[in-house]
């Protein structure tokens, strides 16, 4: 019998410092959540900081962080990278064979000293949550002990999604918590609404004091900008929200600028290129100070399973304007009613304008995406599915 | 409640549905006016293209943004100078040259149109084509499984 209580965390990455990755950070949430609450939480991921390299940058073995048991473990030295990279780009681009998943699996990001210790430990685990979904990693840790594993896919609508080794994981355990509903009819839609249990659960937000000059203020912005914090990368949309706003200001003639902040290249085009602020990872103050001076936050992803920055923008006092081909922010604003959303670029020049020209609009989509939050994410509310997730 | 620029803001909130309703309508009407045939838009579109490369709504957004551009138009149109300096007689100008060649450029579009509707029905009928048969392996695969999901292959060597 496993012993009573003790929950192991497994994720790709450990999120801390400038490890910028919304699951990671939502699984380190959920375990420091447990073990507030007196549950012994022991957390495993990979000495890799970035998803791109996944080079070993961090010191194998066990420490402290905050109130979890963390345990570190090297990446795989013997995978072929490139070998692995290409599949990944056959499987991004909707083009894959049944040898390119199998490549994935075989040469994708992964720790067998991880496994192996998941596998030792097992009996003394009540319940193993893993996640996220499109990762080697993940779908190895599922199989160690799958009836006593917890899913948190963060599932987007993306080809990933559709491997085979993703829809057997889905099938095999135990129980999936979703952080949307948006997510979980996606899940439905991919993989039939039967076993396992399923769950909405997310993560819990809490309310900050914030100034909505002092970010203006400090860099000096007189203009109006829209806001986007996270990676900046294809996969993102910031390429897209680049361009997007590069043909606005050339069309409209409007000065609306962009603050990015988080980590990856910023590669604006060059008539944009002046007005956008690359303020790089921030500390979180100053990330709520930058939202909280912005016209709106703008979410250019289609793949998003939750948006935990969306989140934070509202509870900075910030409207947001969100790629509406993704369901999950779609939904999001829809719910909350805190933002608009676009479906390509003549929708996002409509919506950037009544934005811009609706000073009451905004604030009142703001104060409804403030009280969503406050609603959804209270901690009250997401342990308590949490912890029927874990009890299931 | 208040109501500011056409949104109704009550207890609950503004009512985004209604809100992204009226975006639509909006650039419903920009794009009957035109608004939308600027160069400029060819950015913004291979910026589509790329972000939905892997997606499923490829196709169908190609075939639309292709049976936008697809028909050229052949009417006349407003002619205009921005050169301030002998501008009306630029614009003169230009009208003549117009309706000397329109006879010519009326012959060459007519002919382009057909051939872009013609190139238009047959890629929309391949696609709808392979929709129909994709949905149907997926049907017929679905019945053979047994509403299973297929097994995982090996995760490990």
């Amino acid at each position: 019998m496993p012993a009573r209580g003790r929950i192991a965390f497994v994720a790709p990455r450990f999120a801390e410092g400038d490890t910028v990755g919304g699951a990671e950070i939502l699984l380190r949430r959920q375990a420091e959540r447990l073990a507030a609450g007196g549950r012994p939480v022991d957390f495993l991921a990979t000495c890799a900081r970035s998803h791109v390299t996944w080079a070993n940058e961090l010191p194998a073995g066990r420490r402290r962080a905050g109130n979890l048991d963390v345990e570190l473990f090297p990446v795989d030295r013997d995978r072929d990278a490139d070998a692995f990279r290409r599949a990944l780009r056959a499987i991004g681009r909707g083009r894959w064979r049944a040898e390119h998943e199998q490549t994935w699996l075989r040469h994708g990001p992964r720790s067998e000293a991880l496994c192996r210790r998941l596998a030792e430990r097992a009996s003394e685990y009540e319940r193993v949550v893993v996640g996220p979904c499109p990762f080697a990693l993940t779908v190895r840790a599922a199989d160690v002990v799958p009836d006593r594993t917890v899913l948190v896919p963060c599932l987007h609508d993306e080809p990933f999604a559709r491997l085979a080794a993703v829809r057997g994981m889905f099938a095999r355990v135990r129980a999936v918590m979703f952080n949307t509903p948006a997510e979980r009819d996606l899940a439905a839609r991919l993989y039939g609404g039967g076993a396992p249990r399923r769950f909405v659960v997310g993560i819990g937000m809490a309310p900050f004091p914030v100034d909505p000059d002092a970010f203006r203020a400090r860099h000096g912005l007189a203009a109006p900008y829209l806001i986007y914090s996270g990676r900046r990368e294809p996969g993102k949309g910031t390429p897209l929200l680049l361009t997007y706003l590069a043909v606005f200001r050339a069309r409209t003639g409007r000065d609306i600028g962009l603050v990015l902040t988080g980590a990856g290249p910023v590669d604006a085009p060059p008539d944009l290129a002046r007005h956008v602020l690359d303020a790089g990872v921030l500390g979180e103050a100053d990330k709520h100070a930058a939202m909280a001076g912005a016209l709106a936050f703008c979410h250019p992803s289609r793949r998003e399973s939750l948006g935990i920055v969306l989140l934070e923008a509202w509870l900075a006092g910030t409207p947001a304007l969100v790629n509406g081909r993704g369901a999950v922010l779609r939904e999001q604003c829809r719910r909350s009613r805190g933002g608009l959303w676009f479906r390509g670029y003549a929708e996002f020049e409509e919506a950037l304008l009544t934005l811009a020209d609706n000073p009451a609009l905004r604030a009142a989509l703001a104060e409804a995406g403030r009280r969503f939050v406050l609603r959804e994410c209270a901690w009250e509310r997401v342990e308590a599915a949490l912890l029927s997730a874990l009890a299931a | 409640m208040t109501e500011k620029a056409g949104f109704r803001i009550g207890a609950e909130g503004v009512d985004v549905d209604a809100v992204a309703a009226q975006v639509e309508a909006a650039v419903a009407e920009k794009a009957r006016r035109g608004a939308y045939d600027d160069p400029r838009l060819a950015r913004a579109r291979r910026a589509d293209l790329l972000d939905l490369d892997s997606s499923e709504d490829l196709a169908a957004w190609y075939l639309d943004s292709l049976a936008e551009a697809a028909r050229v138009d052949i009417n006349d149109f407003e002619i205009h100078e921005r050169r301030a300096r002998f501008g009306r007689l630029l614009v003169a100008f230009k009208r003549l040259i117009w309706k000397m060649l329109r006879f010519y450029t009326y012959r060459l579009w007519s002919q382009q149109n057909q051939v872009n509707e013609l190139l238009l029905a047959a890629l929309e009928t391949l696609e709808r084509r392979s929709r129909e048969k994709t949905a149907d392996l997926e049907a017929r695969l679905a019945r053979l499984e047994g509403g299973a999901p297929p097994p995982c292959p090996p995760a490990d060597e």
